[in-house]
């Protein structure tokens, strides 16, 4: 386009203005990207958790009730079913770190036949499953953590009331998807330490949910019914779930949030409409003699409001890449999901969030341009010329 | 035997409304200007010579009366047409100059080649030669603020003449430059009207300068009160 040079030295014409645009854009769009991808990261990690045939039982009053230890057993014997494990959140702080990272405490036996897509060394998952206070940690928590099989692993109690002094017997991979930052522990160990110093605890013999693996996926319909009708007459009820519709519980925790995030993506957008917007039309206020002489050469109506919002979407959208792009860039470097505390396996921002983002910057350059260009383009020449605007 | 004419004003009338109230600016004027004349129009402030340039170059329309100009009936056509005729048509000249200040001379005179279908290279070659014809080969790179008053209003020459126009309209081009400087400038477009044939209407203030025109038409509250034809040009200017 030949007029590509004047719309540029017109987007420079005032530097700072430019930049301001642009970095707001930048910032906004980054935040964007961080909330979208949040929710698409969520929805992989659940949906690739379909494969693996599991079920996850928890108390009808949701998953921080307690779920009686003999629930295991009982269940494991249940027609269709391939083994369980108690999974109970420990939460112990690591050292000085500011986050716990997540800690189960499980059927050590049990768990990597339960969670079969992960590869532990044969000798190491015996070592794990005899060694009462050992455990097993994913590979990311070991290498962000420097910690080798053999190390011992500190953690203080804060929702227990003891501490536990852990030896790493076991370092298991397994698939992206899967969080590689878990810390497993004998469920055994905890839960006599716990009557030690707490002899009448509420926590005493709570497996916290039951992971349950099946055998075939034709059994997972029957087993969710049959599990909770067997117990819907007891104390503790049950609610089972597959492992993905448990994992989407965990952002439905915070409500809504999938609408919220999308509502927050729609304000950005149209506040920044309005700060583009304004700094357009501030910009083309200045050069209201200049657009009646343009006019006056014979320059149409619809190729003035070209070359304005042209410079508009010029100017969102290097803000948009910046943000967009930038952020992809910036969190394929940086891994967020390290400060998620095993909420998010894995963090990054997918093309199409990008490219979306980078849709949205160009959406926000047209609505930003379209009102001032469209004024300029009917300003009457001969009042712009004589200045009287 | 006249020449073709130029520009013909029949009957034309041309009022502001500002709410009820309604301006008389020009009233009953008829004109004729022939091909290749130089016409300086003066009259005191407010006397309508902006208003009655603007008619001509087809950037306002008269309120009744017919504005026909190289054979075109200006007020028969729509906007956009009009619009495209002043970018053929027309070359204008201003007293503050109104160049780009972002873009360079050379980009300056350019800007209204872009409108037409030349190649960059034809285009670069037209700009060359008017920024050669204006005397200021070799700043093409330089930025308006680089330059004196005298050379911007050159380059706004350059930028009114490089489409080859038909016509030629200039508000007070000398009214913000020196002596020296403005009969440069006036020297340039006389030499624009004999050499090149260029019919041109300036407005001017100024009587040195609107001893340059083959013809002087004098303004007052909207009408036409006097004009002079020039009988010779003074001595000592062009050849
Ligand atoms: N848009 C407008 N609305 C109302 N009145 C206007 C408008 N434009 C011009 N006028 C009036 O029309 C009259 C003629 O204006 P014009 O600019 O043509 O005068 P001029 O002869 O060029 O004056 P000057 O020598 O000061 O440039 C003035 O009285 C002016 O106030
Ligand atoms: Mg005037």
């Amino acid at each position: 386009m030949k007029f590509l040079h004047y719309i540029i030295r017109n987007a420079l014409r005032s530097p700072v203005r430019s930049l301001l645009t642009i970095g707001s854009t930048t910032m906004c769009l980054a935040l964007m990207m961080m909330l979208l991808s949040f929710l698409s990261v969520n929805d992989s990690v659940a949906t690739s958790l379909r494969t693996y045939n599991r079920l996850i039982v928890m108390s009808s009053q949701g998953f921080t009730q307690p779920v009686p230890y003999a629930r295991v057993g009982e269940i494991a014997s249940m027609k269709g079913v391939k083994g369980t494990s108690t999974f109970s959140w420990f939460g112990g702080k690591y050292n000085e770190e500011p986050m716990p990272f997540a800690q189960f405490g499980v059927s050590a036996d049990k768990i990597f036949t339960l969670y079969d897509e992960f590869n532990v060394p044969p000798d190491q998952v015996k070592a794990f499953a005899e060694d009462k206070t050992g455990c097993a940690i994913g590979r990311k928590l070991a290498e962000e953590r420097k910690l080798k099989v053999g190390d011992s692993v500190p953690l203080k109690g804060d929702a227990y009331p003891l501490d536990l002094t852990l030896t790493i017997r076991a370092i298991y991979d397994g698939p992206a998807t899967r969080d590689l930052r878990m810390c497993f522990f004998h469920w055994d160990y905890l839960n006599e330490e716990l009557k030690k110093v707490a002899p009448n605890s509420k926590m005493l013999d709570n497996a916290g949910v039951v992971i349950v693996k099946c055998e075939s996926a034709d059994q997972m319909a029957t087993l969710t019914k049959g599990i909770d009708n067997q117990y819907v007459n007891s104390d503790t009820p049950t609610r089972t779930q597959s492992e993905e519709a448990f994992n989407r519980l965990f952002t439905e925790m915070f409500g809504d949030l999938r609408g919220m995030i999308q509502n927050i993506g729609l304000a950005v957008v149209f506040s920044l409409i309005f700060v583009a917007g304004n700094a357009m039309a501030m910009a083309l206020r200045e050069r209201t003699t200049e657009v009646a002489v343009l006019k006056a050469m014979g320059f149409g109506r619809g190729l003035v409001i070209n070359l304005i919002i042209t410079e508009a979407i010029l100017v969102t959208l290097v803000g948009g890449i910046l943000g967009a792009i930038g952020s992809k860039f910036f969190f394929d470097l940086v891994d967020l999901s390290k400060y998620t505390a095993g909420f998010l396996p894995f963090f990054f921002v997918p093309w199409s969030t990008a490219l979306l983002g980078v849709g949205a910057s160009l959406l926000i350059g047209f609505l930003s341009g379209i009102f001032p260009a469209i004024r300029a383009a009917q300003l009457s020449v001969v009042n712009g010329l004589r200045k009287v605007v | 035997m006249g020449k073709p004419h130029s520009i013909v004003l029949q009957n034309v009338n041309k009022e502001y409304r500002r709410d009820e109230f309604v301006i008389p600016v020009l009233s009953d004027l008829d004109l004729v200007v022939d091909e290749g004349e130089y016409l300086a129009l003066m009259g005191p402030s407010g006397s309508g010579k902006t208003t009655l340039l603007n008619l001509i170059a087809g950037l306002d329309r008269a309120t009744s009366g017919a504005v026909i100009v190289h054979g075109q009936d200006l007020g028969t056509m729509s906007e956009g047409q009009v619009t495209r005729w002043r970018a053929d048509n027309v070359g204008f000249i201003f007293q503050l100059y109104n160049l780009i200040p972002v873009l360079t001379a050379f980009e300056n005179v350019e800007l209204p080649l872009l409108l037409t279908h030349l190649s960059k290279k034809h285009r670069r070659e037209n700009v060359m030669t008017a920024l050669r014809a204006v005397g200021l080969d070799g700043r093409e790179d330089h930025y308006p603020r680089q330059l004196s008053g005298g050379q911007e209003q050159r380059v706004a020459i350059a930028r009114a003449v490089v489409t080859d126009p038909y016509l030629l309209v200039a508000d007070e081009p000398t009214g913000d430059l020196d002596r020296k400087s403005a009969e440069e400038i006036l020297s340039l477009l006389q030499q624009l009207n004999t050499e090149f044939g260029k019919t041109i209407v300036m407005v001017t203030h100024d009587p040195q300068a609107a001893q340059r025109a083959s013809r002087i038409l004098h303004l007052d509250k909207g009408k036409l009160v006097r004009d002079e034809q020039q009988i010779s040009f003074p001595v000592g200017v062009a050849s």
